[in-house]
């Protein structure tokens, strides 16, 4: 899922390994997380929204992204 | 199976699962070793050649533990895709290599071989996941 840990992390000059050890996860989860490939549980997102101060949909973005018309679409 | 990354359930699963090889390595040579000589019978017999086994069986308890004890989702997740991988294309080999002896085309396999080729197979599957998730 589309997210935006990238800038909440830059905002706070926190590497993936800091991220990590807050949220007592390894740094391959959020790298994972972060990539879009993986979405965490809601504890998981509930801790991040905690740590970052704001809400889980201030942090991921859940809208399917618009990739223009489809072969069924007009 | 279980490597990359270290914490406490990882450091308990090592210390657990070394303790199931060592003991598998003591009783495969204890029932390699006693069965020619004493020739055991009836229910001794049995649990001696069922004893390098039971290591075995403590390694899979071993796992589930590590699965119960992770508190790293995304961890448990990929062993967890990985074992299914593992179970699916050590069913698949199986079943084929099966059909294969039925019409004697290929040479029997001991059934104890499945677990290290589950191991094997589950341990590629990973290695495959933790390399996409990169």
């Amino acid at each position: 899922m589309k997210n935006r840990l990238r800038v909440l992390r830059a905002e706070r000059e926190w590497s993936q390994a800091d991220l990590a050890e807050r949220l007592e996860v390894s740094r391959q989860t959020v790298n994972a997380i972060e990539t879009g490939k993986f979405d965490p549980s809601l504890p998981l997102a509930f801790k991040l929204a905690r740590l970052f101060e704001t809400t889980i949909e201030a942090i991921f973005d859940d809208t399917p992204p618009a990739v223009g018309p489809t072969a069924f679409g007009r | 199976m279980i490597c990359g990354v270290s914490n406490a359930a990882i450091r308990r699963y090592q210390s657990r699962f070394l303790i199931t090889m060592l003991s598998y390595m003591v009783f495969l040579f204890a029932a390699v070793w006693a069965f020619p000589r004493y020739h055991p019978t009836g229910a001794l017999a049995y649990l001696l050649a069922i004893l390098p086994a039971l290591p075995i069986i403590g390694g899979i308890v071993v796992v589930g533990l590590y699965l119960a004890e992770e508190k790293d989702e995304f961890q448990r997740s990929v062993l967890v895709q990985a074992m299914i991988w593992g179970i699916g294309a050590t069913l698949s080999l199986t079943t084929a290599w099966g059909f294969l002896e039925v019409f004697k085309l290929a040479p029997h396999i001991e059934l104890y071989l499945v677990f290290p080729l589950f191991c094997v197979l589950t341990g590629i599957a990973s290695a495959i996941l933790k390399a996409r998730y990169r």
